[in-house]
């Protein structure tokens, strides 16, 4: 158990400094787009000295370096600053949507992690039958269409001809939570329908790599069941590549969700990250991207701890 | 209702033949289809019926031209090779088909399409008729032309930028399995820092500053430049031994680097040279991290021991005994990446940062038209089936090859 | 009247008044035809369609172009969904009528000296703010000078850099003395920026609580989101019949499209065009389209080769089917234009000046003349200028080649377009919003020393004629000036007009509006709020 936790602390130093280059990175990336926050801000209707004025009264006419320190300074006291734009404290402007993110990539893994290791281990089970193909097809073609024209479809059938969900999941104060679920049903399915696929595909992958094995074949040669030997047997040496990629296809579900935000008008941390990237507003940009590559290392950092938990030989390495 | 009659006399006679020859599972199969087709006529009528008898004709053909095709390639073939492809499933050999059909398609498009990419040829979202076989688009240019010439560039794209992700990624992740060390871990944390950001806002990011026509030839030739020195920096840590031969391999990898740079732009404009490279910087650390992890399997192996006792060098191990190893992993997830990349691509069209009009692209082209489908038009349906064929074909040939690599017979 | 079947005729009549469906003067002409007098319908129209607004209910708008940083500062006010909430919660002195006539909002009336360069705004005695107090002289005089002054960070600053002084007349109006006399100043006041905010003690602008005086009290306003709001029961005007709005950001268009199908929203602004005849389809929406002062234009810098030759410039101009344009790029919602930037929705508008039309022969001719035959030039476009804007260059490209001319489109990326493609290359697309007047058009982007002059065009009879016409107050004389100065843009300047694109938006059925639609912003002026109201309410 210490070794985990030495482990998990390791990595955790080492996320913080992956954030402080990731931060630098960001920064500069954000200087070097053509454009500034002043010219973002005024539009297409600006003169040289209202863009002046607006530079000096949002501190541009500092170095950029200045300006990093300063931010840094502050950030490492988890004070992520306020809005250049707005005005508005950063964390006022992302939390609420931050929240909404998470809820829509909860509600969307709540179904697609159970479901598609179940088919997977189902498939598995069936390998090569019809029925395997079948669900690989499908799975594959829901991977293979771009997630927005999947969108456009499901608002197709279930908004606008059967009328069974709303077609845009605006949240509204006092929604219950049954109501909740309704509005952004569509969404969470078609997150489900985009990661479903990896994940069933790596469940099974995994299990038939481990067919080959002896202690499988030993196993089958025992007389048990097809259904025994791979969810008693084979299963539990493969969670570390299943839980790998079910903590790959959760960060997705967090970080990656922009085009449906933007199909659904789902008020997520994506489309903030978006409009704060097209009017240069540093801080929020920053803030988003930390917050996207934090969820990623810790979901990275909980897969391998996860990976290490469900099998005895990483836990005792020789 | 003749259909009707003839449809199900069809399929019992075949069912009975399978069974009397004791062919099991193309029975089971027949047979079921038949009890489907039975249920589905009560409930659904002929309509119904006419569309699984449609769906399983289109099944049976595809099955039917995948066994062409596979036996066609083993004719072909030498005699190992007919011997691996004769394995393929049917699946697999479907997926060779439909690549191969659309690479036929792109190389040779001017010569297939009946129209130009960019040519004007009638009424904006023309119905389909004899000229057109897919009918207009939104500016009456030819879907059917358009969709061959799209092959041709989103296909050369994507393919383009998996093979540099690829290159930079498995040399790399070759090396640090081989060096181990400070080298390992360094190029880990840099593989950990560009997967953190989320590929599609590093994408926006990265196509913003380059992008566009802002992206003067000699940026993106100079970007390139700069790639492939990086890659040839890895080659050479991986094969140089000596001090000289350091020397003597710079100055190689900058005069190929220079090469392939003016290569590389005379190919693809700008604009498609800086998305060929956001996408390989993007992708490279997925294929960084598999192939540290298989190679890192093989590192291990006994036989590794044996060769580095034997006084061998790094290139030498990567060559012979560590590459050939770590193939059919590197193979699948070469599909699998080529199909991501593919769909970021269409993503990145979808937030306006894509190929240059009017040159056809599959993703754009969905983008374009995708509001129809809200009217039920299937306009926009058709590039979207061609990612899709082309995506499910890719995995199907991958399936083979995992199958192939895991080692299971049956 | 004794007829059934005029009885009939009548009766369909009213109902389509009432339905917003026919304009007066077609109802007019109908009844008359039914053997009604003038009286008779006229009583009959006011009967019908006049007194039916009904109070009552809940809107819900979907609106397009929101941003997550958008503000309460009405000197930013830059994306489109933040200035119709403008037009909501606050006011201006003056509007624009829905028949496209200046008319009061704040100030009940208004006049000007001789020489046009002093102006008297009466504020409305009855004008209140949310907050209950008194829309005062103080008050407008604060929020004017938040545009004005060397620190000011207002994307206004421009359209009042004329006025030198605002002076308080202590009987509750406001003068405006300006620099050089300016006839159109009215006009100026219903800018989208020049919102009445109240003042602070030190006179300074309170724009920052998102107080107002407009027809619709601010509840919630989550930028860049949602707003909601309830009516502003003292409201200075007549209208505001909604009980409460719900102004919803839908920045994908096919959001937008399927939210007013589905009725998540009783009206959406910015459809698209493509799927226009679609959504005619659907029975329980209304679509109205409505020409529009907004246009896109295509300068070319004047001072660049090669179109510093004015014989290139006229052979672009003569290259590009402005027919086929209107048709399969803005799917006939367009106005066509005549390359000068005076819309039929602008007031003065020349009328009979001969259309250019496609003509590639011609073009050859010039081209052969400047010597630039075979001409290769690169266009700048980006897919956010309008839906459409990519297209309509590959198209100009397909028209252009007839004329022996290769146009490179070059699509650049949507992301800071006008701070470096705009002014900047040689030849670009642009959209420009709807101006109140032809004076400001020109003096925004056409004056030889406009910071905005987009083509870099000098031309020293236009500037002559543009600051003539500026200070008159005749306004046949006025007509004239502006007639010449069209011809001269049309005929030796460096920009490219196309078409005027139409407002098209849509609405349910049971949302009902008056006969006319001000061609100002989308939504009627972007007052559609304040102005329409539900059948059913």
């Amino acid at each position: 158990m210490g070794d985990i936790l030495t482990l998990v602390g390791k990595r955790l130093g080492l996320g913080l400094i992956i954030l402080l280059v990731i931060s630098l990175i960001i920064f500069f990336m954000v200087e070097l787009l053509p454009g500034d926050i002043a010219q973002a801000v005024l539009g297409q209707s600006a003169t040289p000295e209202n863009l002046a004025a607006l530079r000096r009264e949002m501190g541009l006419d500092q170095p950029a370096i200045v300006r990093y320190l300063a931010w840094l300074s502050e950030a490492i006291t988890l004070d992520f600053g306020s809005s250049i734009v707005t005005d508005a404290r950063v964390t006022e402007i992302i939390g609420e949507r931050f929240m909404n993110t998470l809820f829509l990539a909860a509600y969307a893994a709540v179904i697609a992690v159970p479901v598609s290791i179940i088919l997977g281990v189902i498939v598995a089970l069936l390998r090569n039958s019809i029925f395997d193909r079948v669900a690989n097809v499908i799975s594959l073609s829901f991977i293979s269409s771009p997630e927005f024209f999947l969108g456009y479809i499901l608002i197709l059938y279930f908004a606008v001809k059967w009328g069974m969900f709303p077609a845009i999941a605006s949240l509204s104060e006092g929604m219950t939570f049954l109501e909740l679920l309704q509005r952004t049903f569509l969404p969470a399915l078609t997150l489900v329908l985009v990661v479903m696929a990896h994940m069933m595909r790596m469940t099974r992958a995994a299990i038939i790599n481990l067919l080959a094995s002896p202690y499988i074949e030993m196993a089958r040669l025992k007389g048990a069941p097809p259904w025994k030997v791979i969810v008693k047997h084979a299963l539990p040496n493969a969670w570390a590549p299943i839980i790998n990629v079910v903590a790959l296809n959760l960060a997705y579900l967090i970080t990656g969700v922009v085009l449906v935000e933007v199909v659904f008008v789902y008020p997520g941390i994506g489309q903030a990250l978006v409009d704060a990237v097209s009017k240069r507003d540093f801080p929020v940009v920053q803030a988003c991207c930390l917050i996207f590559a934090a969820t990623f290392i810790l979901l990275n950092l909980a897969a391998d701890v996860g990976a290490i938990l469900t099998n005895p030989r990483l836990r005792h390495p020789k | 209702m003749v259909f009707v009659i003839l449809y199900f006399a069809l399929l019992l006679l075949l069912s009975c033949g399978a069974a009397y020859y004791n062919q099991r599972s193309a029975f089971l199969l027949l047979f079921s289809l038949t009890l489907v087709s039975l249920v589905l006529a009560i409930i659904g009528g002929i309509p119904a019926l006419r569309f699984v008898a449609i769906a399983a004709g289109m099944l049976l053909a595809a099955g039917m031209m995948s066994y062409a095709f596979r036996e066609f390639l083993t004719a072909l073939a030498s005699d190992e090779m007919a011997k691996e492809l004769r394995t393929a499933p049917l699946t697999a050999a479907f997926g060779m088909f439909v690549i191969f059909i659309v690479a036929v398609m792109g190389i040779f498009a001017p010569a297939i399409a009946p129209h130009g990419e960019a040519e004007i040829i009638s009424q904006a979202f023309a119905p389909p008729d004899n000229n057109m076989l897919l009918g207009a688009d939104q500016l009456g240019r030819d879907m059917f032309s358009r969709i061959i010439y799209g092959a041709r560039n989103t296909v050369a794209l994507a393919l383009c930028g998996t093979v540099l992700a690829f290159i930079l990624g498995a040399m790399a992740g070759l090396l640090a399995a081989t060096k181990g060390g400070f080298f390992d871990g360094t190029m880990g944390r840099i593989a950990d820092v560009i997967m953190s950001i989320p590929s599609l806002i590093f994408a926006l990011l990265m196509l913003s500053i380059f992008g566009g026509s802002l992206a003067a030839p000699s940026t993106s030739a100079w970007l390139l430049f700069g790639f492939a020195v990086i890659v040839g920096t890895l080659f050479l840590a991986a094969a140089a031994y000596s001090v000289l031969s350091w020397i003597i391999g710079a100055a190689i990898v900058v005069g190929v680097s220079f090469a392939f740079a003016l290569a590389f732009t005379s190919v693809f404009d700008a604009s498609e040279v800086i998305l060929i490279l956001v996408v390989a910087v993007i992708y490279s650390p997925r294929v960084f991290r598999l192939t540290r992890a298989v190679a890192g399997n093989v590192v291990v192996m006994d036989y590794i021991e044996a060769a580095k006792l034997r006084g061998e060098k790094n290139w030498y191990l990567i060559r012979r005994e560590i590459l050939p190893n770590s193939t059919a992993p590197l193979v699948a997830e070469f599909g699998l990446e080529f199909c991501f990349v593919f769909l970021l691509i269409a993503g990145l069209s979808f937030l306006g940062l894509g190929i240059q009009p009017p040159t056809a692209d599959w993703g754009s082209m969905v983008r374009e038209n995708a509001t129809l489908i809200s009217f039920g038009e299937i306009t926009p349906l058709i590039p979207a089936a061609a990612i899709a064929l082309l995506t499910v074909a890719v995995n199907f040939v991958v399936d083979w090859m995992l199958h192939r690599s895991s080692g299971l017979k049956e | 009247m004794t007829d059934i079947k005029d009885q009939m005729l009548l009766d369909r009549l009213a109902a389509a008044a009432r339905e917003g469906k026919i304009s007066r003067r077609s109802f007019m002409h109908y009844a008359a035809a039914a053997g009604l007098t003038t009286t008779a319908a006229t009583g009959l129209w006011t009967g019908a369609a006049k007194a039916q607004p009904a109070k009552g209910g809940t809107f819900r708008l979907g609106m397009h172009d929101g941003n997550t940083s958008d503000t309460h500062d009405p000197g930013t006010y830059v994306t489109f969904s933040m200035i119709q909430v403008a037009h909501t919660y606050r006011s201006y002195l003056t509007l624009i009528e829905p028949d496209g006539s200046l008319g009061p909002d704040l100030a009940s009336e208004w006049s000007a000296s001789p020489d046009a360069k002093e102006w008297t705004f009466k504020i409305n005695d009855n004008a209140t703010f949310h907050s209950g107090n008194k829309v005062t002289a103080n008050d407008v005089i604060a929020s004017m000078n938040h545009h004005r002054g060397e620190e000011t960070t207002s994307a206004a600053k421009a359209l009042l850099a004329d006025v030198e002084e605002l002076i308080d007349n202590g009987d509750n109006s406001v003068t405006f003395v300006l620099a050089s006399g300016n006839a159109d100043l009215p006009w100026l006041m219903t800018d989208y920026h020049l919102a009445i905010v109240p003042a602070n003690e030190d006179g300074t602008a309170n724009w920052q609580s998102g107080d107002g005086s407009g027809p619709y009290k601010m509840e919630e306003a989550e930028f860049g989101v949602r707003y909601t709001l309830t009516r502003h029961d003292g409201w200075h005007l007549e209208g505001a019949y909604f009980d409460d709005l719900e102004l919803i950001v839908l920045n994908d268009p096919n959001a937008r499209q399927t939210a007013l199908v589905t009725g998540d929203v009783d009206a959406v602004t910015q459809l698209e065009l493509k799927t226009l005849a679609l959504l005619q389809r659907d029975p329980n929406i209304e679509i109205d389209d409505v020409p529009s002062a907004a246009a896109i234009t295509m300068p070319m810098l004047c001072d660049t080769a090669p179109f510093d030759n004015v014989d290139v410039r006229n052979a672009l101009k003569l290259s590009l089917n402005r027919d086929e344009l209107v048709e399969k790029i803005a799917f006939g919602a367009a106005t066509k234009a005549n390359d000068f930037h005076h819309s039929p929705a602008m007031p003065y508008f020349p009328e009979g000046i001969e259309q250019r039309e496609y003509d590639p022969d011609q073009a050859k001719s010039l081209l052969q003349k400047a010597g630039a035959e075979g001409l290769t030039v690169n266009l700048s476009v980006a897919d956010s200028v309008f839906s459409g804007a990519v297209d309509m260059c590959v198209l100009f490209a397909e028209h252009a080649k007839a004329a022996g001319i290769t146009i490179n489109v070059n699509r650049e990326p949507n992301d800071g377009y006008y701070s470096d493609v705009w002014l900047k290359k040689p030849w670009c697309v642009v959209q420009w919003g709807a101006r109140p007047t032809p004076d400001v058009m020109y003096s925004l982007a056409y004056k030889s020393d406009a910071a905005w002059n987009e083509s870099r065009w000098q031309n020293e009879r236009f500037n002559e004629l543009l600051l003539q016409a500026k200070a008159e107050l005749d306004d046949t004389k006025r007509a004239e000036m502006y007639r010449e100065m069209a011809i001269l843009a049309k005929d030796d300047g460096g920009t490219i007009i196309p078409f005027f694109p139409n407002f098209v938006y849509a609405r349910r059925k049971n949302v009902q509006h008056g006969e006319n639609l001000a061609p100002s912003w989308q939504m009627d002026g972007a007052r559609a709020c304040s102005r329409w109201w539900f059948a059913d309410a």
